[in-house]
């Protein structure tokens, strides 16, 4: 589904990806940890060209683009951008329009579906992430979890072949983060694919499919959550992990 | 004896003028503001896109108006237009060199009120906008500008009812706006002291009633907006 091959990119000087290879395949749940300046969320951001690479290649579905050679095309970046949805860390709802409107958007300016549809469609996902009741009201009424599980039926409402998550739960307070992880576990349960990063462990413990860990701007281990959380041999990973523990 | 009589006289001037300079500020002053304000927020509008287009010439000329029209007093553009251009040839009637020099004046200023308010607005919102492919004018027209309207509301209503008051700068050029009304009445009455005051005061009305209505349509774009 998601095939990275030796992406890179930097800010300036700063080499924040040095040559990342990592696959998701369809269906599966990717779990991105690691240390802050380890370069995952910039890893996440350039899957939907949020930044562009300055290097390697990236390919979603069946569009696949190069950034080694010359200036990446718009069209481009409009084909693969369609195929990702994306959650972020401070939901980012747009604070003029309701809840409902908030998903409704995308699919009536961008993809210029009938009303009455997407309507339709957008109260099924609020159905699904539970706020049915909320679908009138604007974002600064609505708690910080509620303001996240709307962001993602934004992000499902543009059916998205891969959701991508950005520290979802980063910015919640601790008893608002449980709703919106439940609303990722059903999500992947029904076999969606997604590359989260987060600091949630036990999510990507019970959850994902695969667990990468970047260090430093490369990947230092990748594997199955019992690999990686289980018995790693990966000095770096060792260190992380314990540094989590003795908080 | 003497002063009751003064007194009725000023009176007797005052509540006869009050209604002609009323009508002048009807006839001319409100609808000067308002043609002014309406071309000089598109104007505004067209070099703020301009010059956040990321087109250099584009954005160059865009900077190039602004820095004219700001840098330069209006009542010597009004002179300009009205006074200077009939030598190469350009004749303009009082009202349309009014409108032309007001509405490009205004639109330097707004134009910088307009780019203030589509900056201000989180660089999460365009992410977000991109994130369900939204192109760049598509995000624009959906989620950014309708957030900067609100954000730019209580600059512009301030920059109206300035230009209801500036609009008595037009008297210079004989427009017979509210101003240019008193003038005549004061002239022909020896009571410039009352008659102004007269003339301030239907301008207060007027900033009154429009402050008002501004109050009232920020209300109304309040409801939308996390706090």
């Amino acid at each position: 589904m998601i095939t990275l091959t030796n992406l890179q990119k930097r800010f300036g000087e700063l080499e924040v990806l040095k040559g990342i290879d990592v696959t998701i395949e369809k269906g599966t749940t990717a779990v991105i940890i690691g240390p802050s300046g380890s370069g995952k969320t910039t890893l996440l951001r350039c899957l939907n060209l949020l930044e562009t690479p300055d290097g390697g290649s990236i390919s979603i579905g069946n569009h696949k683009i190069d950034f080694s050679g010359q200036k990446v095309r718009g069209a481009d970046v409009a084909a693969l951008r369609k195929q990702t949805g994306m959650v972020f860390q401070n939901y980012n709802l747009f604070p003029h329009l309701t809840a409902l409107q908030n998903i409704m958007e995308g699919p009536i300016t961008v993809l210029r579906k009938p009303k009455e549809e997407v309507r339709k469609r957008a109260m099924d996902l609020l159905e699904k992430v539970g706020l049915r009741d909320r679908a009138d009201m604007y974002p600064h009424q609505l708690s910080g979890g509620q303001q996240q599980r709307i962001g993602i039926a934004r992000a499902m409402a543009m059916e998205p072949a891969v959701l991508l998550f950005d520290e979802p739960t980063s910015a919640l307070d601790p008893e608002l983060v449980g709703e919106v992880l439940r609303v990722m576990k059903d999500l992947a349960e029904e076999g969606m694919t997604m590359a989260v990063v987060t600091h949630e462990m036990q999510f990507a413990r019970d959850v994902s499919d695969k667990v990468i860990f970047m260090d430093q701007g490369v990947v230092a281990e990748m594997g199955t959550p019992d690999e990686v959380f289980g018995n790693t041999k990966n000095k770096r990973t060792l260190q992380f992990l314990n540094k989590l523990n003795t908080i | 004896m003497f002063a009751d009589e003064r007194t009725q006289r000023i009176i007797g001037i005052l509540s006869d003028s009050f209604f002609p300079i009323l009508k002048a500020g009807l006839y001319f002053t409100i609808p000067l503001t308002l043609i002014t304000f309406v071309l000089g927020l598109i104007l505004a509008f067209l070099i703020a896109i301009a010059r956040l287009s990321n087109v250099k010439p584009l954005e160059a000329a865009a900077r190039f108006f602004v820095w004219i029209f700001r840098g330069t007093p209006l009542l010597v553009q009004i002179f300009i237009l009205f006074y200077g251009f009939p030598s190469i040839g350009i004749t303009l009637n009082p009202f349309p060199a009014a409108v032309i020099a007001f509405t490009l004046n205004k639109g330097a200023y707004s134009s910088e009120i307009i780019r203030a308010a589509i900056l201000s607005i989180p660089k999460g919102q365009w992410e977000a906008a991109y994130s369900i492919s939204m192109t760049k004018s598509q995000a624009m027209r959906r989620v950014i500008l309708p957030q900067a309207v609100r954000v730019s509301l209580p600059p512009l209503g301030n920059s109206f009812i300035s230009l209801v008051k500036d609009t008595s700068l037009a008297a210079t050029i004989t427009v017979t706006e509210l101003f240019q009304k008193g003038q005549q009445i004061a002239a022909v009455t020896y009571e410039p002291l009352w008659l102004y005051i007269e003339v301030a005061f239907i301008y207060l009305i007027f900033s009154t009633v429009l402050s008002f209505l501004q109050s009232k349509l920020e209300q109304r774009y309040d409801r939308m907006v996390a706090k």
